[in-house]
């Protein structure tokens, strides 16, 4: 019987591993064999003999057990390594698009506020003068109206030079309370290094009853979503002029590329400038026919903010499907 | 607003208050700072007293000069022609170091000794004070031999450049700074006073005469001086060239000096412009044109618009003698408007004046006197001539608890008072908890309370004011905006997922590129009036040409494979908006890699269809009925979702291929509105098996397989559940046919379908086809 565990060991492939089986286990095998001799055994010695037998046969199947588990590992790893290739080679075929980072900052912006249950409002880009100017305290004439050089229609019609008009149409239409922000493309007849003639905003207004809004609470929630946008940076506040918000301030954050200690970058003031806020001014609210309100506003640029983000240098690049620009951003 | 440390020292003591301080002040005021420039003078540049000067014995241009410094007399040679006038100079001595390293050395000068330089302003690091060396006088304090020139406070100054808010116009002069600083920085204003002699005791009315004609708006002054000599000093010289103030000639630097100093808008007419010599008197007439439109004619003759504009020939010149004095107030909102409809020519005075500008008339017309009389030796006559409007002041009742509520902390009622006092304005009574004030002219933008309390929020300082997160009630505020926004946000995702870059173009076009391809343009009445250039002269009505543009440029930066999306606003001829997505996909399917050795595929309409499948969902490709120059006659198709055309497909046709200079490119333009994501109910699943049913047809070769498929939508088989074509099969055995494989999905909702079933289906779509499409079986 020990040659028998001897073949077992000896066999060294699946097939002569079977032949091994079948001579062993088989019912004309060598274990078969042993059996019938039973019936020739006297009766009182036919356990012990059973027994020796039983206890041979299931050493000689755990001994084939595994002498199978490694044939067939060894099967396997032979398949496997026939498939071998170089992975490495592969690496280049990852193939994304990008988001534009312009717009993919803008969701980010939008996400803050929508988390803060804040509605999102939009319009057109075509406005008129009532509601890109007068109803915002912007009078034919005021000296404020040549911070916003416009593009005009023949008819009169003008590009929004901000995405105010859709805080004066969001206020015609609804009652207060109000908690909106307003995303979108806005126009400046200006092009240069630093200018293009469309870019985005996105807005915010806040109104309810008069006295629940103070400029407090503007700078609650401002500091808290700059350093959302920017990380753990100080956030200043200067007062300002907006001809739709009194008080008015500009919001600044600590220069994100220094540290505040002072660079070219932040003209060497350690502060970049970021947005505009303020309380909104009493006559916005009389052109929307509120009354007993108060509220605040605020807007920013969305290509100022990913810029400093992203650390994108020109602002021209933006608007051009740069693919050296934006596969950077994959 | 260009302001200089010493200047403003001259109306409010700043000798406790460091840069730094002044810097962060101004910042927290709103008067933001955009430059901070504190002159340094280098060391070893001293005052020199000009002892002779002769010329240069063997060159014409140069003069020797002996100068006393005080510890010696040097011989210096000096190259600049005005040296000849020179008492006082800065000079330069051995071992100075001028800006620019500059090392200041011992030198001959075509055989003569030089110890050192008399230097003109621009050599040591001073604003640009014009041609020639500076010739200094007691202007700047007593000038002692041999001092260091850094020493004099008035020259070393710090020059603080404000940018001013459109509403400061009251901060357009170094007083209104001043006076803001003193209400930030608590300290009290010097009080303004000069003693005028009064040399002369003839009255103006002897010499001049005043009439006025029509309602008046503005506030006039008029006085009359005799001018003995035309000078000013070095420090109006030096700080007119620090705040970038540029004058013509003496008097109009004193003019321009005065008016920077004190806000108060000045001119000076020459009375030898105005007279005839026969003429005895001047005779100002002053007459209101429109409202807000002053013209001022002296003699007959129009010499100037209040606040707009002076005839330059009546500008006073080096050898005026005799000078009307002009000081005016004209609100600024009403000369804005009336200027507004006017085609005037505006000088730099009007900047002043559509801002506001200072009404107090005396304190001007006292300032500049006072240069006149210590410089040009000049004589007023006794009295003016004025014209006063009547103005209602604007009072405003200021309450504590209110401001508390705007700014959203506690703020003290006597805070309030002690703020605006320092800033101009009137308390004109006080209980408790209000008060009520005048606003002074000068801060015309003060109309309600929330604009005092922007003054008091100035004051005290925003980074003062804690922060407070505002309690809000609870609200859905999703609405259909956020809605689309998400929808967007989704397609964008999804076609940067498929390897689409998103592009932001301009939504402006250029007209005439629209028209050459046949698509929409803006009404000619709509069209924009004032585009910024040529090739950005309309609104867009499609996003396509843009994008070839973008796909234009990326080839030059040798990109091989560019694919674009852009989802953004197109306007249609009567400048409706709407929002469309775009895709473009020029050159390589994908980058030459291991998979493609080397040669990846150009992008065809079956990857680019694919591809667009991907991001907007499912679609109908059926006939493209679209008509526009980038189309491919031939290998193009409407886009059908929900049974509604919404888009086109096609391979860019090769001549505008060609014109662009690009590869081969696909372009695919889609209504925004149609790829919404849409309500969908689930429809009931059969238990039953389903079988798969290939058929092959050979039909016409130009006939399309949309045709195949009208065919089979018409069929009223509810047990057809699919069908989609699987090959298409020419030969020349075939001629002008071919072959069509179909593949059928047949499945009953009740029942195991038996192949008597099948049979009948499979019949009925056979004989729909051969007799609507002439399809025969293979």
């Amino acid at each position: 019987m020990e040659n028998l565990e001897v073949k077992i060991l000896q066999a060294d492939s699946l097939e002569a591993l079977e032949k091994v089986r079948i001579e062993l286990f088989g019912k004309k095998g060598v274990l078969a064999a042993e059996f019938a001799k039973m019936k020739d055994i006297p009766g009182p010695e036919k356990k012990a003999f059973a027994e020796g037998l039983n206890k041979q046969k299931a050493a000689l199947q755990a001994t084939f057990d595994s002498r199978y588990e490694a044939l067939k590992a060894e099967e396997i790893e032979k398949v496997l390594k026939s498939e071998a290739i170089d992975v490495s080679l592969y690496g280049t075929l990852a193939q994304k698009g990008a988001l534009h980072p312009v717009m993919e900052t803008m969701d980010k912006i939008i996400d803050y506020f929508v988390a803060l249950n804040f509605s999102v409002e939009s319009g057109n880009m075509v406005e008129d003068d009532f509601h890109n100017f007068e109803a915002l305290n912007l009078p034919k004439y005021h000296p404020a109206r040549d911070m916003q050089d416009t593009f005009y229609f023949k008819d009169g019609g003008l590009l929004r030079t901000h995405t105010s008009p859709v805080q004066i149409r969001t206020m015609l239409k609804e009652k207060p309370p109000i908690r909106m922000i307003a995303p979108g493309s806005v126009f400046r007849r200006d092009y240069d290094v630093t200018h293009t003639p469309m870019f985005h905003q996105v807005e915010g207004l806040v109104v309810d009853e008069k006295g629940k809004i103070s400029f407090a609470n503007l700078k609650a929630i401002l500091t808290d979503f700059l350093q959302y946008m920017f990380g753990d940076v100080d956030v200043r506040f200067r007062p300002s002029f907006f001809p739709f918000t009194e008080p008015s301030a500009e919001v600044d954050i600590s220069c994100i590329f220094c540290d505040g200690e002072g660079c070219r970058v932040c003209s060497h003031t350690g502060w970049i400038e970021i947005l505009g806020c303020g309380i909104v001014d009493p006559n916005v609210f009389k052109a929307v026919g509120y009354e007993d309100v108060s509220g605040y506003a605020f807007g920013l640029g969305v290509e100022r903010i990913a810029m400093l983000v992203h650390k994108i240098p020109d602002l021209r690049s933006l608007f051009e499907g740069d693919i050296r620009l934006l596969e950077q951003f994959r | 607003m260009i302001v200089t440390r010493s200047w403003l020292n001259e109306f409010i003591d700043l000798s406790g208050v460091s840069n730094e301080t002044l810097y962060e002040t101004f910042n927290a005021i709103g008067l933001e700072v955009d430059s901070m420039e504190e002159v340094k003078i280098p060391e070893k540049v001293v005052v020199g007293k000009i002892l002779s000067c002769e010329k240069h014995p063997d060159a014409d241009k140069l003069n020797v000069c002996q100068i006393d410094v005080g510890s010696q007399k040097l011989q210096i040679v000096c190259g600049a022609a005005n040296v000849v006038d020179a008492e006082y100079v800065a000079v330069a001595t051995i071992g100075a170091v001028l800006p620019g390293d500059f090392k200041i050395k011992h030198a001959k000068l075509r055989g003569v000794e030089s110890a050192g330089m008399v230097c003109a302003a621009s050599e040591l690091g001073l604003p640009d004070m014009g041609k020639g060396i500076m010739i200094l006088d007691e202007s700047i304090g007593m000038l002692e031999v041999g001092r260091e020139l850094g020493s004099y406070e008035k020259v070393a100054d710090t020059i603080i450049e404000l940018e001013l808010t459109a509403n400061r116009g009251d901060c357009l002069s170094i007083y209104g700074v001043a006076r803001d600083l003193s209400a930030a920085l608590n300290i009290e204003m010097k009080p303004f006073e000069v003693k005028l002699e009064e040399r002369m005791k003839l009255g103006i009315a002897r010499k001049a005469d005043l009439h006025t004609k029509g309602e008046m708006d503005a506030d006039l002054c008029y006085k009359l001086a005799r001018v003995e000599k035309s000078a000013s000093s070095f420090l109006i010289k030096l700080r007119l060239a620090m705040v970038k103030v540029e004058a013509s000639c003496a008097l109009e630097e004193l003019l321009a000096y005065a008016t920077h100093a004190t806000g108060v808008i000045l001119r000076m007419y020459s009375c030898a412009s105005l007279c005839e010599p026969e003429d005895e008197k001047v005779i100002v007439s002053v007459e209101a044109y429109a409202k807000g439109i002053i013209h001022v004619y002296a003699n007959g003759k129009h010499v100037s618009i209040v606040g707009v504009n002076q005839v330059a020939k009546t500008k006073p010149t080096d050898e005026s003698n005799e000078v009307l004095i002009e000081a005016s107030y004209i609100h600024p909102d009403l000369l804005s408007e009336a200027v507004a409809s006017l085609d005037v020519e505006k000088d730099e005075l009007f900047y002043k004046t559509s801002r506001g500008s200072n009404g107090d008339l005396t304190f001007g017309l006292t300032y500049l006197s006072y240069l006149m009389e210590t410089y040009t030796k000049s004589e007023c006559y006794e009295g003016a001539l004025e014209v006063e409007v009547e103005r209602e002041q604007m009072k405003i009742l200021v309450d504590a608890n209110e401001i508390s509520s705007i700014i959203g902390m506690d703020v003290d009622l006597g805070k309030i008072a002690t703020v605006l006092q320092k800033l101009g304005f009137e308390i004109t009574a006080m209980n408790d908890h209000q008060l009520a004030t005048k606003v002074p002219l000068f801060r015309h933008d003060i109309k309600n309370i929330q604009d005092i309390a922007e003054e008091i929020v100035r004051i005290i300082g925003i980074n003062n004011i804690p922060a407070k997160p505002l309690v809000f009630a609870e609200k859905k505020r999703l609405n259909a905006t956020s809605d689309r926004y998400k929808a967007k946000k989704a397609l964008r995702n999804r076609a940067v997922g498929i390897g689409f870059y998103e592009n932001v173009s301009y939504v402006f076009s250029e007209r005439a590129t629209l028209e050459q391809y046949g698509f929409e343009v803006t009404k000619d009445a709509l069209e924009l009036a004032n585009p910024i250039a040529e090739e950005l002269n309309t609104l867009r009505s499609t996003l396509l040409t843009n994008q070839l543009l973008a796909v234009k440029r990326n080839v030059s930066y040798t990109k091989k494979s560019i694919p674009l999306f852009e989802i953004g606003a197109v306007f249609d001829a009567e400048r409706n908006q709407s929002e469309r997505m775009v895709f473009v996909f020029a050159g390589q399917v994908e980058v030459e890699s291991i998979k493609n050795a080397g040669k990846p595929p150009l992008i065809d309409f079956a990857t680019f269809t694919q591809k667009l499948g991907a991001v907007i969902g499912h679609f109908e490709l059926v006939p493209c009925t679209q008509k526009n120059g980038l189309i491919h006659p031939y290998q193009s198709a409407d886009i059908v979702k929900d049974d509604k055309v919404c888009g086109f497909i096609s391979k860019l046709h090769p001549t505008v291929q060609e014109a662009y200079g690009i590869p081969v490119t696909f372009i695919a333009e889609v209504e925004l509105e149609a790829l919404m994501p849409k309500h969908i109910n689930a429809k009931p699943i059969s238990n039953f098996q389903g079988v798969y049913k290939d058929l092959s047809i050979v039909i016409d070769k130009s006939m399309n397989y949309y045709e195949v498929v009208k065919v089979l939508n018409g069929l009223d088989l509810p047990m057809l559940k699919e069908s989609y074509p699987i090959d298409v099969y020419t030969d020349e055995k075939l001629g002008d046919k071919k072959s069509l494989t179909i593949r059928f999905f047949i499945q009953s909702m009740e029942k195991t379908l038996k192949e008597k079933d099948i049979e009948e289906v499979m019949q009925k779509i056979i004989e729909a086809l051969a007799s609507e499409c002439g399809a025969e079986l293979r």
